[in-house]
């Protein structure tokens, strides 16, 4: 079977109001990261207990979602599901943007970002044994293989296609294994230091992308006019349930394998410390419970609505998840002596939510959907189904938007008023 | 080649945290306000811990100097991607500012918390010692009085001064001390050669116990502490 793609025409008023309010986000976002590059990184909430913010937890997250995308194709381009083609091409340009964005998000991360290529000076100028240096290949080549995929999609060859698609796979999971390693390797951080950490990331990542794609898939069928077919969504629902289970073990293990070792407190804190309302809500509730409990309950199971609540609830939850391994995850004080550290040395680490660290965070994300909605202009993404046309565009938008609310909200009119 | 190392008789130190303020006044590290200081955004390079154990009446506080530990095996020189920070022949941890991306991961993986951040502009009217040190020749990679903001520093056991008096054929450890060492009133800091037999601190460490912070990292730090 053969689709034919267009690309949208993009006069509408919607869409040029859709354009105009992520142009001005992303503005935005450019001109809080012009003044915490002239100021300093003292404009975020960084500090020396807790050095990393909001950029790098965006950064995990995205890869995560991306590798979300990727898959979805491969459903089609490698493994032949026809179902899913309407969306194959769009699915992979969103992995394309969104691993732009991660490392858009590491870039603002640097203190002098402007010597960000640095990091591409692979064994020139790079030590190769820091994770940063194995993760710049990683997703130096993840972005490259993205593209070539995208390419080879476009020019029609289906063998081609499959084979890139195979490689593309097989590197996504390279990429999140490696930015699990860049956590799980620092023996420094006790809550951090595990060898699962890797292999939860990759769950972690799984498991937010079928939800993505749950959500995005359901709202694409639904605002075209058509309706999900409940046999796909309970199949959906039930990947995403295996997916849930395994995420679920390994958190488990590692934080088992954390209160076992003889340095606990920092999972001890993790676990029943001032901010374990954020891991027992979102990460547990948000990311397990609530999903586990819609879909394993026979009567609502393979309904589209409950199933799309419990991949919503997951996108949330792993959004939260991330956060809390990256904030309050190295907040816990180091013990450099035994006995009990008096004043700031000792004193638990606290990340104040500063407005120009969210505003960029914003702005990272409105600009990501900026660059996906002029792709579906300029690049033959869409099917050429009339009713599908619009619809299917903005689903994979407020997917991206999952944690967006306020610019969702506001697409989403725009979209309706089309 | 020598070995730098560094040995602390914790018995002789009072906590005057005279260290402290010679190593700011020394490598012009920015003093910080209080709110950064209470916010943790303030650079040191050496700092001086008060550990606590037990209740009120039977307590016991340690004071700890520390300056970075220059460990052997330095978990900052494995992370770091740009070669920014490196072990010298002579042992000594140093970062390179020029080098340096900020990517902060360095500052995640040491386990003794010895690495700042630069999270703003230095004011220059902070700076004690507006000159840079003597002539540009011995300077080697220390064009740097005036850091940049987003970039790492740590404490390089006064380099400086060791490559000068190498060069000029002065004894390290008797004639030229770093400043923290210098600085200290009780002369509880010694420094010196670990691998040279006849120095002073090889003979502290074969004449009393002597600890190391975290061991238990396998980090190997040059930094030794002699128990009270």
């Amino acid at each position: 079977m053969t689709t034919d793609f267009v690309a949208l025409e993009g006069k509408s008023r919607g869409y040029r109001y859709l354009i105009a309010v992520l142009a001005i986000l992303a503005l935005a976002g450019f001109v809080s990261f012009i003044l915490s590059y002239i100021q300093g990184h003292q404009l975020f909430g960084g500090n020396n207990v807790i050095p990393w913010g909001m950029p790098i937890v965006l950064t995990i997250y995205l890869i995560g979602l991306s590798a979300g995308s990727l898959i979805l194709s491969s459903l089609t381009y490698v493994f032949g599901k026809e179902e899913y083609r309407p969306i194959a091409r769009m699915a992979v340009f969103l992995a394309i943007v969104l691993i732009f964005g991660a490392m858009l998000s590491i870039a603002i991360d640097l203190g002098r970002p402007e010597k960000f290529w640095r990091l591409f000076m692979f064994f020139y100028m790079n030590n190769m044994a820091s994770m940063f240096a194995i993760n710049g290949i990683l997703y130096g080549g993840y972005f490259i293989i993205s593209l070539v995929y995208l390419g080879i999609i476009f020019s029609g060859n289906h063998r081609a296609s499959r084979i890139t698609g195979i490689i593309a796979v097989g590197w996504a999971v390279l990429v999140h294994m490696g930015t699990g390693a860049i956590f799980g390797f620092i023996a420094a951080r006790e809550a951090w230091f595990s060898p699962i950490k890797p292999l939860e990331f990759l769950a972690a990542a799984l498991t937010s992308g079928v939800a993505l794609l749950i959500v995005a898939v359901t709202l694409t069928l639904a605002l075209s006019g058509r309706e999900l077919k409940k046999e796909m969504a309970a199949s959906l629902g039930r990947l995403l349930t295996y997916f849930i289970i395994i995420l679920l073990v390994l958190i488990i293990v590692d934080k088992l394998t954390h209160l076992y070792s003889p340095h606990r407190e920092a999972t001890l804190y993790l676990l029943t410390g001032q901010y374990s309302w954020i891991f027992w809500g979102f990460q547990i509730g948000l990311g397990v419970v609530i999903p586990l409990v819609i879909l394993f309950n026979p009567r609502i199971n393979k309904t589209v609505g409950w199933v799309v609540t419990a991949a919503a609830s997951v996108v949330i939850g792993v959004f939260f998840e991330r956060y809390y391994l990256v904030i309050p995850g190295a907040a816990y004080p180091m013990q450099y002596y035994p006995g009990e550290i008096q004043g700031v040395w000792g004193a638990t680490g606290s990340f104040p939510l500063t407005p120009v660290e969210m505003v960029l965070s914003v702005g990272i994300i409105a600009f990501l959907i900026f660059i996906f909605v002029m792709g579906l202009k300029y690049l033959e993404l869409l099917p050429p189904a009339e009713p599908i046309k619009e619809a299917v565009k903005e689903g994979e938008e407020e997917a991206e938007k999952a944690e967006n609310t306020a610019e969702a909200s506001e697409g989403q009119k725009d979209k309706n008023e089309q | 080649m020598a070995r730098w190392g560094m040995v602390i008789d914790l018995d002789k130190c009072t906590g005057c945290q005279s260290c402290s303020v010679a190593c700011k006044a020394e490598n012009n590290v920015p003093h910080g306000s209080p709110e950064e200081h209470e916010k943790r955004q303030a650079p040191f390079w050496h700092k001086v811990i008060a550990v606590s154990n037990g209740t009120y009446p039977t307590v016991k506080t340690d004071l700890i100097p520390m300056p970075c530990m220059h460990c052997d095996d330095a978990p900052c020189v494995t992370v770091c991607p740009a070669k920014a920070t490196y072990r010298r022949e002579d042992g000594i941890i140093i970062q390179n500012f020029r080098r340096c991306i900020g990517c902060k991961y360095c500052i995640v993986a040491c386990p003794y918390g010895a690495r700042s951040f630069n999270y703003r502009e230095p004011d220059d009217e902070e700076y004690h010692r507006p000159d840079p040190p003597p002539e540009r020749a011995d300077r080697g990679i220390w064009p740097f009085p005036h850091r940049v903001h987003g970039v790492v520093e740590k404490c390089t056991f006064c380099f400086h001064r060791i490559d000068k008096a190498v060069k000029e054929g002065k004894k390290v450890g008797e004639e030229v001390l770093p400043a923290c060492a210098e600085a200290c009133p009780t002369h509880a800091i010694s420094f010196g050669d670990l691998d040279d037999p006849e120095s002073q601190v090889a003979r502290l460490l074969a004449s009393r116990q002597s600890l190391r912070l975290r061991e238990e990292m396998g980090t190997s730090p040059k930094v030794f502490y002699l128990p009270k």
